[in-house]
């Protein structure tokens, strides 16, 4: 018999995982985890394929409990995580055994959380992915009483005596934090407020002339009509100088339009994989990081930089999760949790 | 901003631009629309299945194909190699290109089902019968998929003048909505909000979460518009759109 989280409170939850990368080619976005770098850390912490199904929190608390004994990991915005009425930190493994309830609450400073679970959980797939796509109507729904069922178990990893954890990543300064990631992974406290989100030229940006500078000399305030397809931010506006129907194109995830004189869209992941608008921008991988934690009312900066700096960042993130990715392992093998090949296995199966 | 311009040896120019640190642009940029067209698509369906590492896939539409990756596990430079390498294989012939099927649509135009028909017919300065006449007399190539859902995009019927968009664009427009706008025709596969105006419907299944391929078309693919009433409507409701068996197919599979 397989363990299960059961939902107590679902907040506002969803079940989903890096995205349909296979979805675009069909016409369908690509979806997925809106902070790509939190939602992969939640995994590759608690000793997972990066792929694999995780739970995204936005704003709200969640309450589930485990019928079996488990690991979770939590990362993305600063939230209080409790296992068994114990407060526990974020960004580390934490154990949690069968019966005991798990809270995250008082999401702050960010908008978006992710709680990942050793093993994964069973996650209906469309085109290799779990994320759900609200146009086709796809998705595992989290609510009261809905029970995931878990892959795997895991004995408690804590000391007997003291019921500390019997090591921790180093991610840096305050150990409950993520500070030592300094570039790709917000530090605590730095999400929203005077965020800078740095942006490529789009391919179109001469048709915005002269205008197009505005981007990088006024601050932009994020609309609540925000969302999965995209962030509305007010502020001055660049102008299209140019006229005339454009063919529908692909729209990468991140492009920066101007398609109402009252507000800039900056497409996220749930974005219409076609449209007609000129794309004067596009938000670096690192930078749509940025946005999915930015709340409504939060202020914003665009700063412009190259293809290949926005490259480097995130090189550097992807070697930041190889290190983790290798001190998880040395750490889960030397105390006899899981199996290796789950994990090693991913360079082969993640881009299938 | 880094452009180049490519395609001396496969016939069709290209252009290539950045777009952002995870994707790339191919325009083809001949002056010939149909091998614009065929060279995007060629492209893709190389570039789909090429296996570069890091690559996640291209979404190719008439001109043009966003190329996306990961650009944590590969480069710009390295895509752009692939995609050089796609364009001299196309060079050598269409490649991966499967036989068009043909798919027919009944469509139940007007009253409720197509409520912008009249509004059409009167921009266009021709009667509602003229409009549904027009919109069913071609064969129309499915030309990309687009947004949402796999909508499938084709060149319009031959309107005397282009349909502008709704000025109030729908919050919801049902599944099976069978539309024009510009110089483009469209059937809706799932409910979505829309600007385009809506002439008919189709009590077909366009699009199924639970087969694979999501719609039954792919670009290439010809299809055309059939007028029904009421009743045939009601008989086809919860059918799927299926291709039409090719001629001569049927017999070869009986002998």
């Amino acid at each position: 018999m397989s363990g299960t989280l059961t939902v107590l409170a679902p907040g506002n939850t969803v079940l989903t995982d890096l995205g349909r990368f296979r979805g675009p080619r069909f016409g369908l976005p690509v979806n997925g985890a809106l902070d790509q770098f939190s939602a992969r850390a939640a995994n590759v912490l608690v000793g997972n394929a990066e792929h694999e199904p995780l739970l995204e929190l936005t704003a709200l608390d969640l309450r589930l409990k485990a019928s079996a004994d488990t690991l979770v990991s939590l990362t993305g915005a600063a939230a209080l995580l409790e296992v068994g009425g114990r407060e526990q930190p974020s960004w580390q493994p934490v154990s949690v055994r069968a019966g005991e309830t798990v809270v995250v609450r008082g999401i702050h400073g960010g908008l978006r959380c992710y709680l990942a679970v050793h093993g994964s959980v069973e996650a209906a797939q469309l085109l290799g992915s779990c994320a759900p796509d609200t146009v086709v109507g796809f998705g595992t729904r989290v609510q009261a009483g809905t029970t995931l069922v878990l892959r795997r178990s895991v004995r408690p990893i804590r000391q007997p005596y003291f019921d500390l954890p019997l090591y921790r990543f180093p991610w840096g300064n305050d150990g409950g934090g993520h500070g030592g990631a300094p570039g790709f992974a917000p530090a605590r406290g730095d999400h929203g407020r005077g965020a800078v989100v740095e942006v490529t030229d789009g391919p179109d940006v001469e048709e915005f002339g002269d205008s197009a500078d505005l981007l990088f000399s006024s601050e932009y305030t994020v609309s609540p009509r925000s969302n999965h397809i995209g962030l509305r931010l007010g502020g001055a506006l660049p102008e299209r100088t140019t006229s005339g129907e454009v063919l529908s194109r692909g729209v990468p995830v991140g492009a920066i339009e101007v398609p109402s004189r009252t507000e800039l869209l900056v497409l996220h992941r749930g974005r219409g994989v076609t449209a007609g608008y000129p794309v004067l921008a596009v938000a670096t991988s690192a930078g749509l990081d940025r946005l999915a934690q930015a709340r409504p009312g939060d202020r914003i900066r665009f700063r412009p930089t190259t293809v290949a700096e926005a490259t480097a960042v995130s090189e550097q993130s992807r070697l930041h999760l190889d290190v983790l990715r290798r001190s998880v392992t040395a750490v889960f093998e030397s105390l006899g949790v899981g199996g290796p090949a789950a994990w090693r296995q991913e360079q082969v199966e993640q881009y299938v | 901003m880094s452009v180049t311009e490519s395609g001396s040896r496969s016939g069709v120019p290209v252009r290539v631009s950045e777009c952002g640190d995870g994707a790339l642009r191919v325009v083809a940029v001949s002056a010939d629309r149909e091998a614009n067209w065929a060279t995007v698509h060629g492209l893709s369906r190389w570039l789909d299945g090429c296996g570069a590492v890091g690559l996640h896939g291209a979404v190719p539409t008439y001109d043009a194909a966003l190329v996306e990756f990961d650009p944590a596990r590969t480069s710009a430079a390295q895509i752009r190699a692939f995609i050089s390498l796609g364009l001299e294989f196309l060079a050598l012939g269409p490649f991966g290109a499967e036989a068009p099927r043909t798919f027919e649509v009944p469509v139940l135009y007007g009253g409720g089902y197509g409520p912008d028909l009249e509004d059409v017919a009167a921009h266009q300065g021709l009667s509602v019968e003229d409009v549904i006449r027009l919109h069913s007399a071609k064969s129309y190539i499915v030309r990309c998929l687009g947004a949402p859902a796999g909508s499938p995009m084709m060149d319009g019927p031959d309107f005397p003048v282009p349909v502008p968009r709704l000025k109030d664009p729908r919050l919801s427009v049902p599944a099976g909505a069978v539309s024009v706008a510009g110089r483009q025709a469209v059937i809706a596969p799932a409910v979505a909000p829309g600007g385009w105006c809506v002439i008919g419907q189709t009590p077909l299944t366009v699009l199924d979460a639970g087969r694979e391929p999501l719609v039954p078309y792919r670009p290439g693919d010809r299809l055309r518009f059939r007028a029904i009433g009421q009743d045939e409507f009601d008989a086809l409701s919860g059918s799927f759109l299926e291709p039409l068996p090719v001629p001569g197919a049927a017999a070869e599979a009986r002998s």
